[in-house]
């Protein structure tokens, strides 16, 4: 089977001397659910941000279904971009904007500026973004301004928004390490859900390491801006994580306390 | 047991406030000796003063219907000049804020052009207008306009660049264009802000567009000037009266909308 995603060589130089990712390497086959985990810092940020360039790498190659990413101009990044959603630890919706326009801002790359511009969304869209809503449990929320919602609430929002864009792949940072542990759950199964139902391919960043195994199919372990453990979850040993958090672990009890 | 003061103050805000006490007291005498005051000026000044202030306690409403007029025109000049300036400036921020211009250095150099256009004092904006354009209201609306434009374009642009950043990314992320980050993402976001900050604007240019009517722009100003020039003190007061009551409704209703924006947050 064709890739969805691959990653060769990826580098990233911050300012001189900071590098956010040293050379990785990394393939994801259509309908992976990987979790990428790895200490403060290791760069899985860095790493998902270069996958639709909201950060532009610095070395390496990245491919999307057969197209390449680095070198894509102007409309081929945005036609890239559509195809991959992407979801915010901080869900970064507009605040101002009803749930329902949040939504549909899934679809602005598949419509021109001007449309856009005008809020000229298909009803098509419309309808498939309310079922959407209903979907994750926000039926009631959909004509609410999106800063009356819960946190939780938002990141549903923020997931819908990235499933209205019917992407090949996801892009999950760190989506619920702003929630509590009943909102956490609520928005990891929206996200598995709908990927396992959609055959969306998922790259998510955690924090948890109990999420990660619960959830993922495959886990990638990053330090130090390299791929330091690639495998299914029965491979990740405690031996692993340790070395993976190596004097990391006041952080990471630091991380689970809040 | 020898008493010894235990010292709480932080040692280089002592010195840091010692050293702005000395510049102080060297700056003022400095200034003194420059301003070459003259002692027996000021003394015949206060002599006058209490004449000037009888005369101005008595109001004239002969010239009133007059003064409303010119007034009036102020608030125009400056309400014009503030909406010009508004659909200028929220073009123009976004091509200068930081996070959303199409490019740096393009981004730079508009900004470079607009803080020399702030460094300029708006009556010589005005005078300038005044000289191509001749007396006249237009001449206070289009000198007006460019430290407004400029003010807030600042304005704009540094409110686009606190409060941009995560909502850029969600609109770049799903392949938005440049168009749909700014109409869908920023205008939403900072709507408010905007309009909070343009109605604290409108309230500075009339307060400007008043003065500016002094050396030619139109309004009010430019009445209250003659009536100086002539010892009219009765009309003048009148005319002050009207220009602080209308500075006093306008604050108060600033003030309310930058209220209600505030709880719309
Ligand atoms: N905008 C930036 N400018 C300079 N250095 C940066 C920037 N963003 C990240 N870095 C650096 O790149 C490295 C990787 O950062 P990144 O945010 O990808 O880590 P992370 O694994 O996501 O960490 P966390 O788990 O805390 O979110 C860090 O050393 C960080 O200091
Ligand atoms: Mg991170």
């Amino acid at each position: 089977m064709e890739p969805i995603l691959t990653i060769q060589g990826l580098k990233k130089q911050y300012s001189a001397g900071t590098w956010g990712l040293n050379g990785i390497e990394l393939t994801v086959q259509p309908g992976e659910f990987i979790a990428v985990i790895g200490p403060s810092g290791a760069g899985k940020s860095t790493l998902l941000r270069c996958m639709n360039r909201l950060i532009e790498p610095t070395e390496g190659s990245v491919t999307f279904l057969g197209e390449d990413v680095v070198h894509a101009n102007k409309r081929q990044l945005r036609s890239i971009r559509a195809r991959m959603g992407m979801i915010f630890q901080h869900y970064n919706l507009v605040y101002r904007s009803s749930v329902l326009e949040n939504v549909l801002h899934g679809r602005l790359g598949y419509i021109g500026s001007l449309a856009g511009m005008l809020g000229r969304y298909p009803e098509a869209d419309k309808e498939e973004a309310i079922a959407l809503l209903q979907k994750v449990g926000l039926e009631n929320e959909v004509y609410k301004r999106a800063d009356e919602l819960s946190g939780g609430q938002k990141q549903r929002v923020g997931v819908c928004r990235a499933l209205a864009q019917k992407p090949s792949l996801i892009l999950a940072d760190e989506p619920i390490a702003s929630l509590d542990p009943k909102s956490s759950k609520t928005v990891m199964d929206a996200i598995h859900t709908n990927c396992r139902e959609q055959e969306i391919a998922c790259l998510v960043n955690l924090h948890q390491v109990d999420y990660a195994k619960a959830y993922a199919t495959r886990i990638v372990g990053i330090k130090a801006g390299r791929v330091v453990f690639d495998g299914p979850v029965e491979q990740l040993t405690s031996d692993i994580t340790q070395y993976l958090y190596e004097g990391q672990e006041h952080e990471m009890f630091h991380k689970a306390a809040i | 047991m020898a008493v010894r003061k235990i010292p709480i103050a932080h040692k280089a805000t002592q010195r840091q406030q010692r050293m702005l006490g000395i510049s102080s007291l060297l700056l003022l005498g400095i200034s003194l000796y420059c301003a070459d005051l003259d002692m027996k000026q000021i003394a015949a000044g206060m002599e006058r003063l209490p004449a000037i202030g009888r005369q101005l306690a008595q109001l004239s409403f002969t010239n009133g219907g007059e003064l409303l007029r010119e007034l009036v025109t102020s608030i125009v000049v400056a309400f014009l000049s503030v909406i010009l300036g508004v659909v200028a400036a929220l073009f123009l921020a976004f091509l200068v804020a930081a996070n959303t211009t199409p490019n740096r250095l393009f981004g730079r150099v508009l900004n470079a052009v607009f803080v020399i256009i702030r460094t300029i004092p708006t009556t010589i904006w005005v005078l300038l207008a005044v000289a191509s354009m001749g007396f006249g209201p237009m001449a206070g609306v289009l000198g007006l306009m460019f430290p407004t434009v400029s003010y807030l374009i600042r304005t704009f642009a540094s409110q686009i660049e606190e409060a941009g950043g995560e909502t850029i990314e969600a609109i770049r992320s799903v392949g938005g264009t440049w168009w749909h980050v700014i109409a869908k993402g920023l205008l939403p976001t900072l709507l408010t802000a905007f309009m909070a900050t343009t109605a604290f604007r409108f309230e500075i240019s009339v307060a400007e567009s008043v003065i500016l009517g002094m050396v030619g722009a139109g309004g009010i100003g430019s009445l209250l000037q003659g009536y100086i020039s002539y010892y009219q003190f009765a009309d003048l007061s009148l005319g002050i009266l009207m220009v602080f009551f209308t500075m006093f409704l306008l604050e108060m209703g600033t003030v309310q909308i930058r209220k209600r924006m505030g709880r719309q947050n």
